[in-house]
């Protein structure tokens, strides 16, 4: 029997040098890419850009994340049931926060990641009382029932805050201070994070501690 | 699901260890039970906590313990030293007798409590948190009772945290000043329930790698011994509390994947437990500190981290296995499974003689791949890997020869002449020859097919010692000589081959794009090194080699003058692109002096400069970084654009050294340092001694860095 080559058969063949070349380029690409990958998709990180979002306030208005772009964006996840929250509401410090951040322009949100059924989980309706209620002060709320913004962000306690930059660059995540307690008197002995971050952007400084302890309780998202 | 059956398991031992202490109180403190050293109950929804002392009557000046005794209702949890993600640790302040302080809790190992993507560390059910303190010495006051007095508060949570507080109250009485005996008491047995989770200093030895894996080593570590394994970090910050921890157990040690956190970078060190579980359940809990790998070093002085050799062995045999599926090489087989086909009738023997120097032909290719290989590593080690990369002449003749080896896949033209054609011939001759050489051919073949795969098998192999290397290429050639060593020895299975297709071609097409991928990669590293003129002469060489390849293309299919004349083409072609290469190399040097200067406040790296400045007193950061260091890159991006501000402000000079292109003089700094690659980041503070930064930066890090210290 003859020994045929059919045509679709005929194979490209190169020297093993070319192949020794292209395989060490390659490899070195394949590194690269790799690297870079892992710092592009992990979770947010300070001096990279923050990530955009879509989201509801509690008056049913659609928001993005970059229709701020040029201001200074506050994200402070909350709970109205969790005691670390309490500690920042029932003493006013965090509503003394949202007016000195919002009196030098910066969007104060407040986001609501806790699923229907868990605690800390309200309607616009709810929630604008609760504002109201506390006499806080944040720019909008965002009701965010499936975790989906507080996923993104990576957000697992309440009080959690993330600062933007005007430029869009995240410039602080983590607790809103230095002492993880539902006591009202450790508020002044605290190292206040969160305050810190958000004027030294403003002031055009560093930010001393760009990423902290997130203390609290567990955001609530659905299982 | 796992963890919260864990968690039930966990839960249940302890419902059993509950029942123990139930009885062994029953026996042993029996007769003293009415003399039972625990306070009075704080009882609320969620808890009742007591603060119980671990003797009946305590020996003054000697210390003892005691304890704050939690029982929890069920579904809620109090927290561990570090709560994890969430939560916080329970405190216990004594208040009085005011001469009297305990010492801090000691935390038995808590139990993990996921809840969706958080996890936390605590205690359900039913626990002893213990305390040493030291009663006065004798005094006036000895031979009374010691009265303490002390304020409770703990976090407990389910779904939702309460917090609470409560005082507790418990008088213990002195021994008589004669009496000696030790004195257990009857919540004894609570203490030794609480000993028995407490972690024990770890026997074995631990290290932190830079990727985040913990390395334990040390005699009696096994599959056999374990079975499971969890770290708990003693602080937030340097690992990731709720990502999986991958277990890879082997004689002698173990490892566990650890993920890194914000703090991973900046930290020196792993404090924690470790828990460690047999096939039977049984729980070692290990208090250990591991110390970062230094940096940049190999993974081999890190511990253990490569795999036992056979199976990286295995794996290589597995992939030389699936070479055989490659298109490139799988006509060879073909025919060669045609040849076996002719040979049926033939003696045994003769056939293993075919299998043989088939087989010895692939091994000798091999062979020879792992040692050009093992020299191109010989040279980088030398200057760090990637140092080829260095020369703009080389990177573009990559982008050349991988745009071409694209273009080829994609079809446009078919090489089958030259060396390989003579490959062919031979191989076509029949007798043992023939078969060594198709055992060549075969490898020849599927390289330049499974370049793209073939980038971390590589690495991997290289990671070893010559003879690991070489072992594992040659089991590679194994792999890729089997099947038609298989077939040789049963010919019937010649039969079951899928025929040679169109698939094939479908399948040579898709791997062209992988190649374009990596000739514009290279382009851009070219734009680093040589400027715009650089990348107009490679993309002038793509505009060459794409015509080129379609005349070639073109006179493959024709015939006699036309041949000629397209072959004639494809020379001038070939003599336009070596005109390039030698442009290239000349514009080459005249560029990088701009390229060091980007406009980013620094000041390209000069030994002589750094020495002045140093001399003068100024604190100087040396970067030392190239444009095909992706690492370089985004920490460029992530921490030292960011602190721009800092470094003005501190007066400090930002010193950047471009490592792009080969530099004798920041090579010989890097070697200073004991690296042999970028990045590398060295901060000189005025009089006083370089500090190496990590090699993953965060803004925090540089900072600390270049902030003096204010004393």
């Amino acid at each position: 029997m003859k020994i045929t080559e059919p045509s679709t058969t005929r194979r490209s063949l190169l020297a093993l040098p070319l192949a020794l070349a292209a395989m060490s380029a390659l490899a070195g690409f394949g590194a690269g890419l790799m690297s870079f990958a892992g710092t592009a998709g992990a979770a947010p990180r300070p001096g990279t850009p923050a990530p955009d979002f879509t989201g509801v306030d509690s008056n049913a208005q659609t928001l993005r994340l970059s229709d701020f772009q040029g201001k200074l964006v506050v994200l402070e996840w909350t709970n109205d049931g969790c005691p670390f929250v309490g500690k920042w509401y029932q003493s006013g410090a965090m509503q003394q926060l949202q007016r000195d951040a919002t009196a030098r322009g910066a969007v104060w949100l407040s986001v609501i990641s806790s699923a229907p059924g868990q605690q800390g989980f309200v309607d616009g309706g709810r929630a604008n009382q609760l504002t109201q209620e506390r006499n806080a002060a944040p720019s909008r709320v965002l009701l965010d029932p499936r975790g989906v913004i507080g996923h993104l962000y990576d957000a697992r306690t309440t009080p959690e805050i993330f600062v933007i930059a005007p430029d869009g660059t995240l410039a602080y995540m983590g607790g809103a201070d230095s002492i993880a307690s539902t006591r009202e008197e450790d508020l002044a002995k605290a190292e206040p994070f969160a305050r810190e971050a958000i004027f030294a952007v403003f002031d055009g400084k560093p930010v001393l501690h760009p990423v902290t302890r997130p203390y609290g309780c567990t955001v609530k998202y659905a299982d | 699901m796992s963890s919260s059956a864990g968690r039930n398991v966990v839960r249940r031992i302890a419902g059993g260890a509950g029942w123990l202490c139930l009885a062994l109180m029953l026996v042993l403190g029996g007769p003293v039970a009415v003399q039972a050293r625990e306070s009075t109950p704080v009882v609320t929804d969620h808890v009742t906590v007591t603060l119980v002392s671990e003797v009946d009557a305590f020996q003054p000046g000697t210390p003892f313990r005691i304890g704050l005794r939690f029982r929890i209702i069920p579904g809620w949890h109090i927290y561990w030293q570090n709560p994890g993600d969430a939560g916080t640790p329970p405190s216990f302040t004594l208040s009085s007798p005011a001469n009297v302080t305990t010492d801090p809790i000691r935390w038995p190992t808590p139990v993990r409590l996921p809840e969706g993507p958080v996890m936390t560390f605590g205690y359900t059910g039913e626990v002893l948190l213990p305390m040493s303190l030291t009663p006065p010495t004798a005094t006036p006051e000895s031979g009374h009772d010691l009265t303490l007095a002390g304020d409770a508060a703990w976090l407990v949570c389910a779904d939702i945290c309460v917090p609470e507080s409560g005082s507790l109250h418990l008088t213990i009485p002195a021994l008589a000043p004669s009496t000696t005996e030790p004195a257990g008491g009857a919540e004894a047995a609570l203490f030794a329930q609480a000993d028995s989770r407490m972690p024990q200093p770890s026997p074995f030895a631990a290290t932190l790698r830079a990727d985040g894996t913990l390395s334990v080593t040390g005699a009696g570590l096994s599959t056999a011994t374990v079975h499971d394994a969890w770290f708990f970090p003693a602080h937030w910050g340097v690992i990731d509390h709720s990502a999986d921890q991958k277990l890879a157990v082997h004689e002698g040690g173990l490892t566990l994947a650890l993920t890194q956190a914000a703090d991973f970078a900046t930290t020196n060190s792993l404090t924690g437990v470790l828990t460690l579980r047999d096939s039977h359940g049984q729980e070692s809990n290990l208090q250990l500190t591991a110390l970062r790998a230094p940096a940049g070093a190999p993974a081999e002085a890190a511990g253990s981290p490569i795999p036992p050799l056979f199976q990286a062995l295995a794996f290589a045999f597995l992939g030389g296995l699936i070479l055989n599926l490659m298109p490139c090489v799988f006509p060879i087989l073909a025919m060669k499974a045609l040849a076996i086909s002719q040979l049926s009738g033939a003696a045994r023997r003769t056939i293993r003689g075919h299998a043989l120097a088939y087989t010895i032909g692939v091994l000798v290719a091999f062979a020879a791949l792992a040692l050009l290989l093992m020299g191109l590593r010989g040279a980088g080690s030398l200057a760090g890997w990637g140092f080829q990369f260095q020369s703009p002449v080389f990177v573009a003749a990559m982008a050349w020869l991988l745009f071409g080896i694209g273009l080829n896949l994609s079809g446009l033209f078919e090489v089958g002449g030259g060396i390989i054609g003579v490959g062919q011939s031979l191989a076509l001759s029949g007798g043992h020859r023939g078969s060594f050489f198709t055992g060549l051919l075969a490898v020849l073949v599927a390289t330049p097919c499974t370049a793209p795969f073939m980038g971390a098998a590589i690495a991997a192999a290289l990671a070893g010692t010559p003879v690991v290397t070489v072992t594992i290429f040659l089991a590679m050639g194994l792999g890729l000589a089997a099947p038609y060593a298989l077939l040789a020895l049963a010919p019937g299975l010649a039969a079951l081959l899928p025929r040679p297709g169109g698939w094939m071609v479908v399948l040579k097409q898709l791997l062209a794009f992988p190649m374009y991928g990596a000739s514009v990669w290279l382009l851009w590293v070219l734009s680093q090194q040589a400027g715009s003129s650089g990348v107009l002469a490679v993309a002038i060489g793509f505009l060459l080699l794409g015509f080129a390849g379609w005349v070639f293309g073109l006179g493959q299919r024709a015939q006699g003058r036309w041949r000629l004349i397209s072959q004639g083409l494809v020379v001038v072609a070939a003599l336009g692109i070596a005109a390039l290469v030698t442009g290239i190399a000349a514009m080459a040097p005249s560029t990088v002096a701009n390229a060091a200067a980007p406009g980013d406040g620094s000041e390209p790296f000069a030994a002589a400069r750094l020495a002045a400045l140093r001399a003068e007193g100024r604190p100087v950061f040396v970067d030392m970084t190239a444009a095909w260091c992706v690492t370089c890159l985004v920490n460029e991006r992530v921490a030292l654009i960011p602190t721009r501000d800092a470094f003005a402000r501190n007066q400090v000079v930002y010193m950047k050294g471009d490592w792009t292109r080969q530099d004798p003089e920041i090579t010989a700094f890097l070697r200073d340092h004991g690296r042999d690659g970028v990045p590398l980041y060295v901060f000189f503070p005025p009089h006083r001694d370089p500090v190496v930064l990590p090699q993953i930066l965060t803004p925090d890090r540089v900072l600390r860095a270049i902030t003096p210290v204010a004393s």
